[in-house]
């Protein structure tokens, strides 16, 4: 007797470890949280974000407490109390950039669509862990700065309390404005795919153009350097704006937040097109 | 089950794969053999709906791989050893896929062991050589115990144990009922590992048969025959329809059998020195098949130094 191959063959329900119903969007999210916590790039961001935001913002109070208590004081002290968080948006948008690109940079980006093909909900989760976790920390570290400087500040009689107009929208502003940053990041790492290009695109555009857009000459121009998204979103991190000039908290923070929705909308229909 | 049917994808003005169409069936080992460039990772990644056909569809277990609930537990795939993030731990990297696609935890350590990486599960797999990546990419496909696994190249950078232990596993996964759809440029990694061939050249499907069907059709073999008396003996097997190419001095026969060969020349009295059945290499006729749709070949034999500076 002769055993053939066909008939030693075994037969495997090809669905038998399938669920009925897909696993949802928690798996997905729980899936980009694992991800964005156990690469070292994302704690070393945080460190530092919590390090330039609240370490730079008890550093100016302490070095300008004595001045702004003097006559000669020509700024509010409400420009000083989250001043560290101007140089905290360079970790945000590194952060931000790095949730997308480093997966372009490594492939790894074939693995998360091999596992989840649906890729708006990739998207959704990753924006998700990102804005989730910026906001937290942003807040945080806020809150840090504005305790460490203020000290400095009440020690000279100019000190700002938490009741005052404007802190607590600025603490958690900074919250916001960092969670909104890292979401443009990504947003530009989705159409770019490569980290050098869109972090030094992105700091370039929020540090150097929208400065420079204020030498544009005329009304236009005035509104052109308003609107640029780094003017527009960081007047909610400060009680009270350096640039006088800027657009007030929440409709500067309103234009802001419509910018990184396009661009986030733009960078997912070119993501949910292309191919892997 | 893996049914592709005239799946084409073309890159600007290229075509990568050129209205490609076969099923790769359960139960056994199907190898996709083709030279570098000839389609077979493109043809891949439209398999898992990574790349978007330019035409032409591809379903597993008869849907599009998109619309499974959880498609790691339905298609476990090996597609770069390198496509993980470097300052990830290899356990790590299994924990978000699994999470993903609801697999239990567990599942992971017993993957690690499975692939023999439980010591290295801590270390980043940055730190790992090639054939740790490709161990990792390995537990990865048969993460969510998928009845179809898909392995692009598993045996690159593996050392000659390795090399034995993929082919038992992609044989071992095959006899449990699997469907297992394995790609290499190696005919000869093939041959041990393969039931069924489909071979592809320049995007094109150039054969897709069963292993001994191949070697049947594509592996030439003749009888090489050595005697003093060549005149005679030529005349001789020409005469019972056999072809004789005189090579050197011997004679390279086909249409007739060893035994047939020597029967003949006994009969008449005439003597032998040697008589062999010769049976081409696979490897010679996987280079035939493919010769005029290798993508990037090299020219031998060109002088380098003439070269000019």
């Amino acid at each position: 007797m002769t055993v053939t191959a066909a008939s030693s063959t075994v037969t495997l329900d090809p669905r038998r470890n399938v669920p009925g119903t897909r696993p949802g969007f928690g798996s997905t999210l729980h899936a980009e949280w694992i991800k964005f916590w156990t690469v070292r790039s994302t704690t070393w961001s945080a460190v530092m974000l919590f390090v330039l935001g609240a370490g730079l913002t008890a550093l100016i109070c302490a070095t300008n407490a004595e001045w702004l208590a003097s006559s000669e004081a020509d700024e509010s002290p409400g420009s000083f109390v989250t001043f560290g968080m101007t140089f905290a948006q360079i970790t945000a948008i590194v952060l931000g950039t790095l949730t997308v690109t480093a997966e372009y940079g490594t492939g790894m980006i074939r693995a998360t669509l091999a596992a989840t093909p649906r890729r708006g909900a990739v998207l959704a989760a990753k924006a998700l862990v990102l804005t989730g976790t910026l906001f937290v920390l942003g807040t945080v570290t806020a809150f840090a700065g504005y305790f460490a400087g203020n000290w400095f500040l009440d020690r000279e009689g100019v000190g700002l309390a938490l009741t005052d107009d404007g802190v607590l929208r600025a603490l958690f502003g900074s919250g916001l404005y960092m969670a909104g940053l890292g979401l443009l990041a990504a947003a530009v790492g989705l159409l770019v795919r490569h980290t050098a290009a869109a972090v030094s695109g992105v700091l370039a555009l929020v540090f150097v153009v929208g400065n420079m857009a204020f030498l544009l000459p005329g009304a236009w121009g005035e509104w052109t350097a308003k609107l640029m998204p780094g003017n527009a979103g960081s007047p909610i991190a400060a009680p009270v704006s350096f640039n006088p000039e800027l657009m007030a908290p929440w409709p500067g923070f309103a234009v802001f937040t419509a910018e990184v929705v396009v661009l986030l909308t733009v960078g997912w229909l070119v993501f949910s097109r292309r191919d892997a | 089950m893996i049914d592709v049917a005239h799946l084409t994808k073309q890159y600007g003005a290229k075509t990568a794969v050129d209205g490609v169409s076969f099923t790769v069936a359960p139960g056994r080992v199907t190898g996709f053999l083709g030279p570098n460039g000839a389609g077979k990772s493109t043809t891949m990644r439209m398999v898992l709906g990574l790349d978007r056909p330019t035409a032409g569809h591809v379903t597993v277990n008869g849907r599009a791989y998109r619309d499974s609930p959880a498609p790691l537990r339905e298609v476990g795939a090996l597609l770069e050893a390198k496509a993980l993030h470097p300052g990830r731990s290899a356990r790590d990297h299994l924990r978000w896929l699994a999470a993903s696609n609801r697999i239990p935890v567990a599942r992971v350590d017993e993957v690690l062991g499975v692939v023999g990486l439980d010591a290295v599960a801590g270390t980043r797999v940055g730190k790992f050589s090639l054939g740790m990546g490709q161990r990792l990419g390995i537990a990865v496909a048969l993460l969510g115990d998928p009845p179809v696994v898909v392995l692009d190249e598993p045996v690159n950078g593996l050392d000659p144990e390795g090399i034995r232990w993929v082919r038992t596993l992609a044989r071992q996964l095959a006899a449990e009922g699997r469907t297992v759809f394995v790609s290499s440029h190696l005919m000869s990694e093939m041959a041990l590992t393969a039931d069924h061939l489909v071979v592809i050249g320049r995007g094109r499907i150039l054969a897709d048969c069963s292993m001994p069907d191949f070697i049947a059709e594509h592996a030439a073999s003749f009888v090489r025959v050595r005697t003093p008396q060549t005149g005679p003996v030529t005349d001789l097997l020409r005469g019972a329809g056999a072809e004789v190419t005189p090579v050197d001095d011997e004679l390279h026969v086909q249409g007739l059998d060893a035994a047939a060969v020597g029967e003949l020349v006994g009969d008449k009295g005439l003597y032998l020195h040697e008589l062999t059945l010769v049976r081409s290499s696979l490897e010679d006729a996987f280079m035939t098949l493919t010769a005029s749709s290798v993508e990037y070949s090299a020219r031998t034999g060109t002088d380098l130094a003439g070269a000019p500076r």
